[in-house]
């Protein structure tokens, strides 16, 4: 796979031939890729040019797609056809492209209102939301470039303010449905390519074909960055180096005041605006640390002292600030933040580095500190590498977490018995069926866990809701705590029955509360509630195998089932009613309903 | 430049290059539909940094029509360099 990546990051593509080659030899290639998305575009003009580029982004992603364009101008009838393509081949994403101009073309007449065209487009939205559990993507409009009035105008949009306005509504109609509906922001992308990259008159009129490759390619861009969340391909961690990646120059040598880091002058301004980005991400959830070899003491200096560091000390979740080599430290570092090293970018100004890294630890996304410095600010954000499908409270406390993480770390080794620590750290879960404010962060964990994950199903907002609105289903939540501090909703059990028969479907653990046993109290809770409820006479349970997932590869036999089948690895379980069977518990306080 | 047009057009249709004689058209290339004669137009445009006109892309309809309308637009715009 990692050949396919090379190939491609060598292709040019600006250019349209190059582009297309590159990927129908892709497609002819006889590899195996890591998932597949299926994408359906409905749509009510020519939007078949963005394949290639969308195609090219999900194999950089190790994803093989699928896409299917819906029959040009037929949205509704689409929707409406139990026979059509939405139906017979369900997608994970559906791509719902508009064009005002084509839902009312008097949309540029003077006097126009929007309001008949509103309530059309937002009740399209509601039926194909209706129809479908997959997630969805719409567009906002892009306003006119010049104005109606010509220079007497007084306002920037003279005309336009219909169309802005009614994009004000798509954005509100998208946030109240975050978790089916996402946003592809014309209006954002035009502003990006400009009108003389962004559109093709020429083949608006003759083919209603209207952007050229550049909006193609943004527009390709977000649609990947929204499959690639879904998948669950989401990067949690940013590594970071010093001497000229926080700052320019070597602070061992150019110390506190020769290092470039400054809100006015070039470069220490590219440097300021870089580590204002890093505190954007912080801000997200994700976790920053530092990897670099340098004097400890020197890099604090910076971090505590210099006037313009905006990172400081306490962003961080963890550091190796030594000589060692890059590759163990961010081995340590992984293990030490109980995160996947796939979730991994690194930054390095040095090739010789993340030439290392690159090879050894080659599941890390590595990028360079760009030669044009002025690119610098923006390159955590191009590529949207952080993106989840939300972003929770949860996430935003992550940091501060993780801080409290690397004070329990310490007082772990005071205790030589787990039990005896763990006792000490006065753990308290609070388990009961999801509620509906839950439902987002449910989610988000059945598609960002990987690790601590029984089955690794993705569900989205949606699929929770109907699970729990279902009588055969139940959601169970686990929100955990200790004397250190709140972790959040971390825990996730999801069952359904059959009859006498109670089937676990998921089981999951965020990879912030492992080895406390939490896991233990959540499934007994579940079984002793959900015996009595359903009439349970036995438990059927699952294993299945991924990447990142072996550390629960024994966990159903741990507590007592028995293994049944294993077929290319998915071990099947059964396990008769009370027959669970585990560790100690006793120092976890579970509070139920 | 007959060469690089046949490049553009095996790397667009998906057929070897050897494959593309001087008669192609969409009765010869399978995959020559509306779609693809823009994704060969908007590539031709990368290849020789011209910009085809509405009528000029309605007369390149195979590759000796291709050919006549490309020269032609490649000596203007040599002739307005002079």
């Amino acid at each position: 796979m990692n050949s396919v990546k090379k190939y491609l990051s060598s292709v040019d593509i600006s250019s349209i031939a190059s582009l297309i080659s590159a990927v129908d030899h892709v497609s002819a290639l006889n590899v195996s890729f890591d998932k597949s998305a299926s994408i359906s575009f409905l749509r009510n003009f020519t939007i078949e040019g963005i394949e290639p580029y969308i195609k090219y982004h999900l194999y950089m992603s190790d994803i093989k797609p699928n896409i299917v364009f819906g029959n040009y101008n037929t949205v509704h009838q689409e929707v409406l056809d139990g026979n059509s393509h939405l139906y017979s081949s369900p997608a994970d994403v559906i791509v719902l492209s508009l064009m005002l101009e084509q839902l009312d073309a008097e949309c540029r007449a003077p006097n126009w209102s929007a309001g008949k065209t509103k309530e059309q487009i937002l009740q399209l939205f509601d039926l194909v939301a209706s129809k479908s559990s997959a997630l969805i993507i719409v567009n906002t409009f892009i306003p006119p470039f010049y104005s109606n009035l010509g220079i007497a105008s007084s306002s920037l949009l003279s005309g336009g303010e219909e169309i802005t306005e009614l994009n004000e509504s798509i954005r509100d109609y998208v946030k109240g449905h975050s978790g089916q509906f996402f946003l592809a922001d014309w209006e954002r992308f035009i502003r990006i390519t400009g009108e003389g990259k962004g559109i093709d008159y020429r083949y608006w009129y003759m083919s209603k074909a209207p952007f050229k490759k550049d909006f193609l390619n943004l527009y390709a861009l977000e649609i990947v960055k929204i499959v690639k969340a879904l998948k669950g391909y989401v990067k949690k961690c940013l590594v970071l180096d010093c001497d000229n990646v926080l700052w320019g120059g070597i602070i061992g040598e150019d110390e506190l005041n020769g290092i470039n880091l400054d809100k006015n002058d070039y470069p220490g301004r590219a440097y300021y605006d870089f580590q204002m980005s890093v505190l954007h991400l912080v801000e997200r959830g994700v976790s920053v640390v530092l990897c670099s070899k340098n004097n400890e003491e020197d890099v604090w200096n910076v971090l505590d002292h210099h006037p313009c560091s905006l990172i400081k000390r306490s962003h961080l979740s963890g550091w190796r600030i030594n000589w060692d080599n890059k590759v163990d430290n961010l081995i340590s570092l992984a293990n030490e933040l109980n995160l996947g090293i796939d979730s991994f970018v690194f930054i390095d100004d040095d090739p010789s580095e993340y030439e290392l890294v690159k090879r050894y630890l080659p599941e890390i996304t590595v990028l360079q500190v760009p030669t044009n410095l002025y690119t610098y600010p923006q390159l955590l954000f191009r590529e949207g590498l952080f993106d989840a499908l939300n972003i929770s409270t949860e996430d935003k406390q992550r940091s501060v977490m993780y801080q409290a993480e690397a004070q329990r770390r310490q007082e772990k080794s005071r205790f030589e018995n787990l039990e005896e620590y763990l006792a000490s750290t006065e753990l308290s879960a609070v388990i009961h069926l999801a509620r509906d404010h839950e439902i987002g962060r449910v989610a988000q964990l059945t598609q960002k866990t990987n690790q601590f994950n029984l089955t690794t199903r993705r569900y989205s907002e949606r699929d929770i809701r109907d699970f729990c609105s279902d009588p055969a289903w139940a959601v169970y939540s686990l929100t955990a705590k200790d004397k250190f501090g709140d972790y959040g909703l971390t825990g996730v059990l999801i069952a359904r029955h059959e009859g006498e028969e109670g089937i676990i479907d998921t089981l999951l653990l965020s990879c912030r509360i492992l080895g406390r046993r939490f896991e233990i109290s959540l499934v007994e809770h579940c079984f002793r509630d959900l015996e009595d409820k359903w009439n349970i006479k036995r438990w059927k349970a699952e294993y299945i195998p991924t990447k990142k997932n072996q550390q629960v590869a024994n966990f159903w036999n741990s507590v007592g089932s028995k293994q049944v089948e294993e077929i290319n690895g998915t071990r099947s379980y059964f396990m008769e009613r009370g027959g669970l069977k585990s560790e100690n518990t006793d120092f976890i306080k579970v509070i139920g309903d | 430049m007959e060469k690089r047009v046949k490049e553009v057009m095996s790397k667009i249709f998906n057929v070897d290059v050897n494959k593309i004689g001087d008669d192609a058209s969409p009765d010869t290339i399978e995959d020559w539909d509306s779609l693809h004669h823009m994704n060969l137009i908007l590539a031709l445009e990368d290849e020789f940094k011209v910009v085809f006109s509405d009528e000029q892309i309605n007369e390149m309809l195979n590759f000796k029509l291709i050919l006549i309308v490309l020269r032609e637009l490649l000596e203007s715009k040599c002739s307005k360099q002079k």
